[in-house]
């Protein structure tokens, strides 16, 4: 293994990466803004410049020459180097702006360029408290700027696509998304046009930026050059809160921050797993009402009960009392439990212990597949996270057939719905529940099957709870409260505080305050206040409890402990027919 | 240096026959070249008769410098090849000519462009190049539509295509107009040009040699050099290196700009004392007026003061002891009454609006140099802005892919270093501030 040494100290590489990369493994940070591990490397910003010099050779006998006390001797090479197009080679000696004053005077004067043209319009910029130019400009560039001139002004607030707005002024041409678009996703839709200080990336004229990934080139963006259309000026970067967590409008779970203010979902961004999305995140888990659906679509009140025909809020105790009377009050066999595929494994784990209990059939989920949506890379057919995790529970997709006749045929008396839309889905219209009993678990006001429930119980979404989901590869994620509830839940207060990195997030989110809280509750609070009055015993400590058990009974979930998932999650083994 | 009685490097230069522009008419036409100027005879042989390593070492041992700037051997050049495996390998003819103040390919195009079509086929031949590509600059329309129907004749002829002179080899060549962009000319960015892309220069290593046109090995060599290859081919390495300067053998085309009596394209061996150049070829300054300053090699080469040329002669190692370059042998010549505040105003405008902006250091440099000294030419510079301008020199060579950022900052370096006095004269004079008692300085 070769091994180089950075500033007097010597460590093993692995050899194919770029020096740029063994650098920032080992902690060295290296300013740079057009580098970027997934991606070629242009090596057109000249910011990472370092010192190299590798070990003299004796040409005849290839032995390594020495200096008088014995070390070997090292030849430098004449200029400063980009380090991120600088292949690793055995005995390399690199100096950084930490040893070396070139370098560190190299590094200095790019920074000092970069910024001539650049608007420095930080007070109303978006990306200002997370941007790349601004941190290393404040530790590696210049106290102030030489440059007396009129600054270059070039296209602001282009359109790029419907995603994306471009101000070209902020742009410093290190091209990532023009590379994004050519190398990742492959739609070649951006280019640079113009030449010099003028450039900057536009696509083809009259094309739109709608490649169903563009909004990664928001996240590459070293600067604030391309932001959000639809989030921009919206929030600051330091007064939003970061919780790790998944994505949940596909089958592939992939992970993302959910950025929260007051307990809004501002704007979803993604996060580095190398087993599930790499680095991306497709545009539509971050466009509106892919986050929008967290905020306003939530219901206004706590549980209701519908009583002279119409749904009237009541405490959770009465509701639960009532769920738990409506399935009391028909034969176990007419019930129909539906789980879902949009809940975490633990609700529907309980769910189905539940179904167990009671003697009923064992629940079904509803499954939504958009056939061609499928693009082999981060979407899948599947319109929902936890299809897996059910299945692997021994929860299976419901014949849309055989139970519509079995309701046609009364057969059927109460139907008891965990997160999910079974109208809105297509599977009852609302003439046949009418009739029925119909307990619905429920994320958004928008759920269509709301008119023909009896009892209505607001359920927390992926951004409120603690739970699993189970990606198509049999990757188990967990999930963490990214906002919190109306309700006191100790579970979900002591999880907001360990999701984030400094406990509670920043002061300017003001997530303690009950504006924006949601009077719902989790799957797996609600589902036990159910069994209790059925004097059925689902209590558990929490979700972790009962992923433990789960994990321990159900080989399909052999080792997917909560503690064992953490951020990156566990891949579960493959075995065979599910239990 | 050399100009001892009269005898320079450049040897009998008045009496000398013109070997790359000889003065025979329709010269550019297929049948005068081949009837009246042994044309295509060299190739035939070497096909006969050569192998292509063989062409390698005698061009090598010609030691035909490279008339691009650069002044590489060529020979060399070609011996980077690796040897011929299954991929394709290519030529490229750079004829991209944009340095301000050369123009001496758009010469050989016009009047004798079969002598680079040969060349190009013997380097072909050398190197085994499955094609050559002709990056022809794009506004010399006339000598593109021109070479397009030599080239026609050509290919008819079976001296281009397939089976070239009924030999086994085969070879093409391609003819590509360039749309405009000076940094196009730059090897890398060529090759890019051409593959239909940005013109953004490539990193170095890997080097064209080994991944080149679409990956491909490929070697990247000017008109004028392939022009000579001709030469040596026909006349011998012997022949050839016993014209002009030794280290720097043959004849070279100096275009002569400025303030001249006879500004104009003159082709004269290698080593002309840059003296004889002004005085005996160009019949002297204009006016009478005195020299100023010269800049032998287009307007990215450091300009000489007009005391630093005596005994300097035009080849590679005499103007790098001078303190400057041969590049492209266009000789810029400017008299007394040149601003040099002005004249470098003009050549940072050009830089400024060539640089292509994939490195920052270039992208942000030239823009800035412009403007620090149009703020001096317009009389508003201070004499701490010479100094900023240095400083920003340091700032970009060096700094970037290419060497475009080295074009641009070093004739703001040695002008402002050799004509000290021209800026400090606009600028405005320095102001100490003394505590309510103003002094100039």
């Amino acid at each position: 293994m070769p091994t180089v040494t950075i500033d007097g100290e010597t460590i093993d590489v692995s050899g194919d990466k770029p020096l740029l990369q063994e650098c920032l493994n080992m902690g060295t940070e290296l300013p740079h803004f057009c580098y970027h591990p997934a991606m070629s490397a242009p090596a057109n910003c000249r910011q990472c410049m370092v010192e190299v010099g590798t070990p003299v050779r004796d040409r005849e006998t290839g032995e390594l020459k020495l200096d008088d006390e014995g070390n070997p001797e090292i030849q430098w090479m004449p200029k400063l180097m980009t380090s991120c197009t600088v292949q690793v080679t055995d005995g390399m000696v690199v100096k950084t702006h930490r040893t070396s004053e070139k370098a560190k005077r190299g590094q200095k004067d790019t920074l000092e360029f970069l910024l001539i043209n650049h608007p420095l319009d930080c007070p109303i910029c978006d990306q200002a408290g997370k941007c790349p130019l601004q941190i290393q400009a404040y530790k590696y560039g210049p106290e102030g700027s030489r440059f007396e001139f009129r600054k270059v002004h070039k296209p602001k607030r282009v359109k790029l696509g419907p995603r994306v707005t471009l101000d070209a002024e902020r742009c410093i041409n290190c091209t990532r998304c023009t590379r994004f678009t050519e190398e990742i996703s492959g739609s070649c839709q951006l280019t640079i046009s113009e030449r010099g200080v003028k450039n900057y990336p536009i696509t083809m004229p009259g094309q739109p930026f709608d490649d169903p990934y563009s909004m990664n080139t928001i996240d590459l963006c070293p600067v604030g050059a391309l932001t959000s259309t639809d989030s921009r000026f919206k929030a600051r970067a330091w007064e939003m809160s970061r919780t790790p967590s998944i994505t949940t409008l596909n089958a592939r779970g992939s992970n993302c921050y959910y950025m929260v203010r007051d307990n809004l979902i501002m704007e979803v961004v993604p996060r580095q797993n190398m087993q599930v999305n790499e680095y991306w995140l497709p545009d539509e888990e971050r466009v509106g009402w892919a986050y929008e659906r967290f905020n306003d679509m939530r219901p206004a009140h706590g549980p209701e009960l519908r009583s002279d025909g119409e749904l009237t809020p009541v405490s959770w105790e009465r509701a639960t009392d009532a769920a738990s009377k409506a399935l009391g009050a028909v034969d176990p066999s007419e019930i129909l439990f539906l789980g879902s595929a949009h809940a975490t494994v633990e609700d529907n784990y309980l769910l189905k212990r539940l179904a167990e209990a009671l003697g009923a059939d064992a629940p079904r989920y509803i499954p939504h597949i958009d056939a061609g949506h499928d693009d082999d890379w981060l979407r899948t057919d599947d319109r929902t996270p936890n299809a897996q995790g059910c299945e692997r529970l021994g929860i299976h997709p419901i014949d849309a057939d055989v139970v519509r006749s079995r309701v046609e045929a009364g057969e059927i008396k109460a139907v008891y719905v965990l997160d999910d839309d079974p109208v809105g889905a297509g599977l009852f219209t609302e003439d046949q529940l009418d009739d029925l009993i119909v307990v619905l678990h429920y994320y958004n006001t928008t759920n269509q099957t709301l008119p023909v429930t009896d009892v209505a119980l607001p359920a927390a979404m992926v951004v409120e709870t603690v739970g699993t989901y189970v990606n198509d590869h049999g990757h188990a994620q967990t999930v963490r409260p990214a906002k919190t509830i109306k309700e006191v839940n100790r579970t979900l207060m002591m999880a907001t505080g360990k999701s984030r990195p400094d406990m509670h997030g920043t002061p300017f989110d003001r997530w303690h305050n009950d504006d924006n809280q949601v009077d719902c509750l989790p799957g797996w609070e609600v589902l036990p206040m159910v069994a209790a009055h059925l004097d059925i015993d689902l209590s558990y400590k929490g979700p972790k409890a009962i992923m433990a058990e789960v994990s321990e009974e159900n080989p399909a979930f052999a080792g997917a402990t909560h503690e064992a998932m953490g951020l990156q999650g566990v891949r579960l083994e493959d075995v065979g027919e599910p239990a | 240096m050399e100009a001892t009685n009269g005898k320079t490097k450049a040897g009998d230069w008045q009496n000398f026959e013109r070997i790359l522009l000889p003065p025979i008419r329709d010269l550019h036409k297929l049948d005068v070249y081949e009837a009246e100027y042994d044309g295509y005879q060299a190739i035939q042989k070497v096909l006969k008769e050569w192998e292509p390593g063989e062409v390698v070492n005698e061009v090598k041992q010609a030691n035909v410098r490279g008339r691009g700037g650069a002044a590489f051997n060529a020979g060399l050049k070609w011996s980077f090849m690796p040897p011929k495996g299954d991929r394709p390998r290519y030529l490229a003819c750079n004829a991209d000519e944009s340095e301000p103040g050369t123009y001496k390919d758009r010469q050989l195009m016009e009047y004798n462009p079969h002598l680079m079509f040969e060349g190009i086929l013997l380097a072909n031949y050398a190197m085994q190049m499955d094609a050559c590509y002709v990056y022809v600059r794009g506004e010399y329309v006339d000598w593109i539509d021109h070479m397009e129907r030599e080239l026609e004749k050509l290919y008819a002829k079976g001296y281009v295509g397939e089976n070239i002179f009924g030999s086994d080899f085969s070879t093409d060549i391609i003819l590509h107009k360039g749309a405009g962009a000076y940094i196009c000319g730059e090897e890398t960015s060529l090759m890019n040009s051409l593959e239909g892309k940005r013109g953004y220069p490539r990193i170095k290593p890997p080097f064209p040699a080994q991944k080149g046109l679409w990956g491909n090995p490929t070697t990247i060599n000017n008109v004028e050099t392939l022009a000579h290859v001709t030469l040596v081919m026909r006349h011998g390495a012997d022949w050839f290196s016993g014209i002009g300067a030794p280290t720097h053998p043959g004849s070279t085309i100096y275009g002569i700009s400025g303030h001249l009596n006879r500004p104009g394209v003159y082709e004269y061996p290698t080593g002309m004392l840059i003296t004889d150049l002004i005085e005996k070829v160009c019949g002297g300054m204009r006016d009478g007026k005195k020299l100023k300053a010269v800049v032998p090699g287009g307007s990215s080469v450091p300009p000489l003061h007009a005391d630093m040329i005596e005994g300097v002669t035009m080849d590679a190692d005499s103007l790098r002891e001078a303190g400057s370059m041969m590049g492209t042998g266009g000789m810029l010549v400017l008299n007394e009454d040149t601003d040099m505040v002005t004249y470098l105003r003009r050549v940072n405008h050009f830089y400024q609006h060539e640089s292509c902006g994939q490195c920052t250091p270039c992208r942000e440099g030239t823009g800035w140099l412009e403007a620090i000294v149009t703020r001096i030419d317009e009389g508003e510079g201070n004499l701490r802005d010479l100094d900023l301008l240095i400083d920003l020199c340091d700032q970009m060579e060096g700094r970037t892919i290419c060497a475009f950022a080295d074009a641009a900052a070093w004739p703001v370096r040695y002008t402002i270093e050799r004509f000290r006095e021209d800026f400090e004269a606009k600028c405005k004079p320095a102001v100490f501030d003394t505590g309510g008692v103003t002094i100039s300085a």
